[in-house]
């Protein structure tokens, strides 16, 4: 579009939702309807406007600046497939929000609000082209996100607020290595920072890139920063989880990349550090982080009982991936790593919007008391039966093609332990993805549950949408590889051939080719579909006609095999839960407790001449410096 | 290529039931000792295609080994009804024929022909694995000559055999 | 060109069904043998699998339950032609041996959302042992193809055979690999120390605990494709293949019949005995044949 130039676009680009947010805060007090009707608008304009924003790199535009260092917004490749993940998912969680979300439990004015403040707090994120504005967007987006998470109820209080103070912590990290930048380089546009980073000293170079990383991690929830995530995904209202789980830990990797490869590019990274497996130090101890994030997640996760928790620790353990997939320093890891970032958003977003639509009907997400809802909710359980396929890496929803990327940009660096904690994470994903399935899909059908109905259309049309895009990447990932292979080159990496179904020999060490897959499947299921329907019908028997060695099924017996699922698995995993980070986290901070408390009594002594004395000797030491000072330094 | 009559579809489906029974491995009574004998190596029963499962759902044969009580009957009335047609039923031992050792006991039934139909009795206190095995081939005979219809009975007499079982099972 | 191109696609399910039901008669008849008596005549499989189709009725509790074993069946045929048959490389260039691994659980896990719609706990305990025993064998069965994959710097089945040619197996260069390659070939076949899954004094055959009729006679369909599948993957990987169709079909009737022998005389694991044991001297084993592989 050339009548509006890429500048106005951005900036509209990052004010749409904020704009929207306020508008529905005050149309929302005269009527709910204008409030429903403003989110959706504005949502689904960031969406077009996304579209209009495609193929576009650029760099610098200005729209501020503070403290002697320019604000600027950018865009490349690989900014606009985030920006498609934030706005994309928004639009659908809010439909999703509007069916979902009751008026009479509690006050909604602000709810619109947070999640479209939300939503351009994201893409400021994205868009951004120096650190200032990212931090700035980074803090809006955790307080916004903190509003929206305190409103699952009463448990979701404790949940925000362990949520929100390592946010600060990490937030704190992050400002620290942005004032070392800062009193280097005066200024803080990405260009700058690299030009920096590449003619300064090692030590502060890694000291640098370490900050930055933890502040990335706690957002991104890689062991051991990870402890807010379980709860606070698993007590945040249906349609918040989606949003934090799907969107919002992709910002981490979206800082994690560009800092590794925007500010610390990869030749650099090589200079300064040693390298083990033709990796530096550095990233090879991200990539360890990452591994065991996803090995213990996932034996986590097998051994829950409450479903969104389950899908919380596997949300850990599949961000582990993307930030394998990124600190793997080629061009096929990197972009195995986005991909995976691409499909983690689509696919869990599914799997928490058909989850979410259970617990609406059921009021219970406790997978013990559910169960053989298939008969009463088909669509949510076909919704969701895509969602664990693309979960579980199998072919041929999209989940397998970046994984494989992921795997084959391993074995190609011969990193082989990593990659087989990667297998076994993904294995050990076929386990709890079919906890999920089966408890409360399959089984049988307690006795409250028969009146339960499907979910309103409103709620499914973000499902069917997800689905079909979880379809159309596994198919033809050749569609996201155009916009991943443009981003990467943007940075400097060498171009991957692909082709529109799957990737030729010579890119990896092996090819793909998902259509034949796919097409055989299908071929092979109609065939055996045609011959099991040759012989005699079949007549449909109730779920209590069942083989119980001769006794009558009766409803109030519980004839479910519900509770530890896993029983005999946990037995072999037992040595490993005995130490758990969030145990060392409650000792640090107990440490901090008993310390201030004594310190504490030590100072406030409530006696007024020790505060007169005080105010003296600190009025002293400040008339010293001020008539001093020009003297002494 | 040639269309194949019912009959010709019957008999190939008869021969095929015949060389592959696969008997509930259901305990009922006492008699269920001389199963074991029968199945292992010195009275090989597997080599005539028979074997034992588990569930209702998968196997031909019931065998009623020995004698029945009123709450053994409701399970196995449970039991005869989930399995799949065509089944046949084995009496085996002389309790399902006229009550045998407990012939004059309150709680055990007499004529197991009453409540399900039967195609094969084996008479004996305990039967020896050689009578047990003469009675299997006996049965295959009576499938072969598509006399074994037990089941067919069950399904027209349903009345009568309802009827039957509510008087006793109350 | 076509009319070759639809004969091998009919003909290699057809091919990899008869051989695996080859091996089930060849069970039926070896194993009696060991135990001092007759068994049932050798072509007993068919007459079971035809009785239960042509069982004069069937029950199913919903659509899932009776999809469960048909996506079984068509997960176990796709898979077939990934896998190089005797000098047929099929499909074998559209999926790498990683690829492979994925496509091999389709069908497990059809049957397995099949088995769970049964309402049934039986077939739920069935289907959860079932899966920890699969991520038990998959931690060694991973390490070994990682260092085959890494041995041959490629991942590609074809041009591991082509690698193998003459003689010079991959069993005669990394030895331990192949030997804790047959070890996990036994549980994933669900072979005697790992029959866990269908255990009959257990758990009432697990998964199959609800399935009769038409349905029972599709799954042992799929439990011949399954053993073909399983025993043609550890002949191409370690055994090198098979120029043609006789090599190869000799190859894996030695290995199933060494098989046949190890299964007749061992009692069950417990299941999480199982996955004990497969993690610590196969994963060991396999972990040391990795590292002699790295440092070469």
């Amino acid at each position: 579009m050339n009548n509006i130039s890429v500048d106005t676009l951005i900036k509209v680009i990052v004010l749409t939702p904020f704009v929207g947010g306020l508008l529905a805060f005050i149309g929302g007090k005269i009527h709910r309807w204008i409030r429903f009707l403003i989110a959706i608008v504005f949502s689904f304009a960031s969406v077009f406007e996304t579209f209009m924003l495609y193929n576009v790199s650029i760099g610098n535009i200005h729209w501020g600046s503070l403290f002697g260092s320019e604000l600027v917004f950018q865009t490349n490749p690989i900014t606009w497939l985030f920006l498609f993940i934030v706005t994309g998912m928004s639009a659908l969680i809010v439909l999703f929000s509007i069916g979902d979300m009751e008026e009479d439990k509690m006050k909604l004015d602000s709810y619109y609000m947070h999640l479209l403040f939300v939503e351009g707090a994201m893409a400021g994120i994205v868009l951004a082209g120096d650190l200032i504005t990212f931090f700035i967007f980074w803090e809006i987006m955790s307080w916004t996100s903190y509003f929206l998470v305190i409103y699952g109820g009463k448990k979701s209080l404790d949940a925000g607020y362990k949520y929100i103070i390592m946010s600060v912590i990490g937030a704190y990290a992050m400002f620290i290595a942005m004032a070392l930048l800062y009193g280097k380089a005066h200024s803080l546009v990405y260009a700058d920072v690299a030009n920096v980073l590449a003619t300064s000293s090692p030590s502060f170079t890694i000291w640098v890139v370490v900050l930055l990383a933890i502040g990335l991690f706690v957002k991104a929830a890689v062991m051991p920063l990870h402890t807010w995530l379980p709860d606070a995904h698993s007590e945040a209202p249906s349609p918040v989880s989606p949003l934090l789980s799907g969107v919002l830990i992709k910002m981490g990797a979206y800082g994690l990349f560009i800092v590794l490869y925007a500010f610390l590019t990869v030749n650099l990274a090589g200079k300064i550090m040693p390298k083990v497996f033709s990796t530096p130090v550095l990233l090879y101890i991200i990539q360890w982080l990452a591994g065991l994030s996803i090995v213990l997640a996932t034996f986590l996760a097998i051994m829950q009982e409450d479903a969104k928790r389950l899908l919380a620790y596997s949300s850990i353990s599949q961000i582990g991936y993307v930030v394998l997939g990124i600190a793997t320093a080629t061009s096929l890891g990197v972009a195995g790593g986005l991909f995976h970032a691409l499909n983690h958003a689509i696919f869990k977003g599914l799997l928490f919007l058909a989850v979410g639509s259970v617990i609406y009907r059921t009021g219970t997400r406790n997978l013990s008391e559910l169960g053989g809802l298939v008969k009463k909710m088909p669509f949510t359980f076909v919704a969701l039966l895509v969602g664990i396929i693309a979960l579980a890496g199998v072919p041929p929803m999209s989940g397998f093609v970046s994984k494989w990327m992921i795997y084959e940009a391993l074995l190609q660096k011969k990193e082989v332990f990593l990659l087989i904690m990667a297998f076994v994470g993904s294995t050990g994903a076929f386990l709890y993805v079919y906890r999920l399935v089966h408890s409360i899909f399959l089984g049988q059908l307690p006795q409250k549950y028969e009146n339960v109905k499907d979910v309103p259309i409103i709620m499914q049309i973000p499902m069917w949408v997800l689905a079909i895009l979880t379809m159309v990447f596994g198919v033809m990932p050749g569609i996201a590889m155009d916009v991943i292979v443009k981003g990467i080159e943007f940075f400097g990496f060498k171009p991957i051939a692909y082709t529109l179904y799957g990737f030729p020999a010579g890119t990896a060490m092996g090819s793909l080719k998902v259509i034949n897959i796919v097409s055989v499947l299908m071929i092979a299921f109609i065939a055996s579909w045609i011959f099991f329907l040759l012989f005699s019908k079949t007549r449909k028997v109730s779920q209590y006609d069942n083989y119980a060695a001769g006794q009558v099924v009766t409803p109030e017996l519980k004839y479910n095999y519900s509770f530890g699922f896993y029983m005999s698995f946990g037995r072999v995993i037992k040595p490993i839960f005995k130490w758990s980070i969030e145990r060392v986290y409650n000792y640090w901070v107990d440490a901090c407790k008993i310390f201030g408390d004594y310190y504490m009594r030590r100072v406030y002594t409530g006696n007024l001449g020790t505060y007169n004395s005080y105010i003296l000797i600190v009025v002293t030491i400040a008339a010293a410096a001020i008539l001093l000072g020009g003297k002494l330094w | 290529m040639e269309k194949m009559t019912e009959e010709q579809v019957r008999t190939i489906a008869n021969m095929l039931r015949k060389r592959s029974l696969w008997m509930i491995h259901y305990c009922t009574g006492c008699g269920a000792m001389e199963l074991p004998p029968t199945m292992t190596s010195r009275y090989d029963m597997e080599r005539f295609g028979m074997s034992p499962y588990v569930t209702p759902r998968q196997c031909d044969i019931l065998l009623v080994t020995g004698y029945l009580n009123v709450k053994t009957l409701r399970r196995l009335i449970t039991v005869y009804e989930q399995m799949l047609d065509p089944k046949y039923v084995i009496g085996f031992g002389s309790c399902t024929l006229n009550g045998g050792v407990y012939w004059d006991s309150y709680a055990v039934i007499k004529r197991l022909d009453r409540y399900i139909p039967v195609d094969v009795y084996i008479a004996g206190c305990m039967p020896r694995p050689e009578a047990v095995m003469s009675a299997f081939k006996h049965l295959m005979e009576l499938i072969d000559s598509g006399k074994a219809n037990g089941y067919k009975l069950y399904k027209k007499n349903l009345a009568y055999y309802k009827e039957n079982q509510r008087k006793v099972l109350g | 060109m076509v009319i070759e191109k639809v004969l091998m696609a009919v003909g290699a399910p057809l091919i990899a069904f008869a051989i695996g039901l080859s091996f089930i008669m060849l069970k039926r008849k070896v194993v009696p043998r060991i135990q001092r008596r007759y068994g049932p005549p050798v072509i007993q499989p068919i007459y079971d699998v035809l009785k239960l189709l042509l069982k004069e009725e069937n029950i199913s509790h919903g659509i899932i339950f009776s999809l469960g074993p048909i996506i079984a069946v068509a997960g176990s045929i796709l898979a077939v032609f990934f896998i190089p048959m005797g000098g047929w490389n099929m499909l074998s260039g559209s999926a790498d041996l990683i690829a492979l691994l994925y496509i091999m659980a389709i069908g497990s896990l059809g049957m397995a959302l099949g088995a769970g719609d049964s309402a049934n706990p039986n077939a739920s305990i069935g289907i959860s042992r079932a899966l920890t025993l699969m991520f038990g064998y998959d931690l060694p069965l991973v390490i070994i193809v990682i260092s085959v994959a890494l041995y041959y710097n490629t991942t590609s089945l074809p041009d591991i055979i082509a690698a193998q040619a003459h003689g010079n197996w991959t069993a005669w260069a990394l030895p331990l690999a192949a030997i804790v390659g047959f070890i996990v070939v036994y549980g994933a076949l669900g072979e005697h120390p790992f029959d866990i899954i269908t255990a009959p004094h257990e758990v009432a055959t697990g998964p199959m605990v609800e399935y009769g009729g038409k349905h029972l006679g599709l799954l042992m369909i799929n439990h011949a494709f399954h053993i073909y599948l399983e025993i043609a993957l550890f002949v191409d990987l370690f055994l090198g293949g098979g120029s043609n169709l006789l090599e190869f079909y000799v190859k894996m009737f030695v290995v199933f019949f060494i098989m046949i022998f190890f299964d007749s005389v061992f009692p069950r694991f417990r299941i999480d005995d199982a996955v004990r044991f497969y993690w610590k001297w196969p994963a060991i084993i396999a972990l040391v044949n990795l590292v002699i592989v790295l440092v070469r």
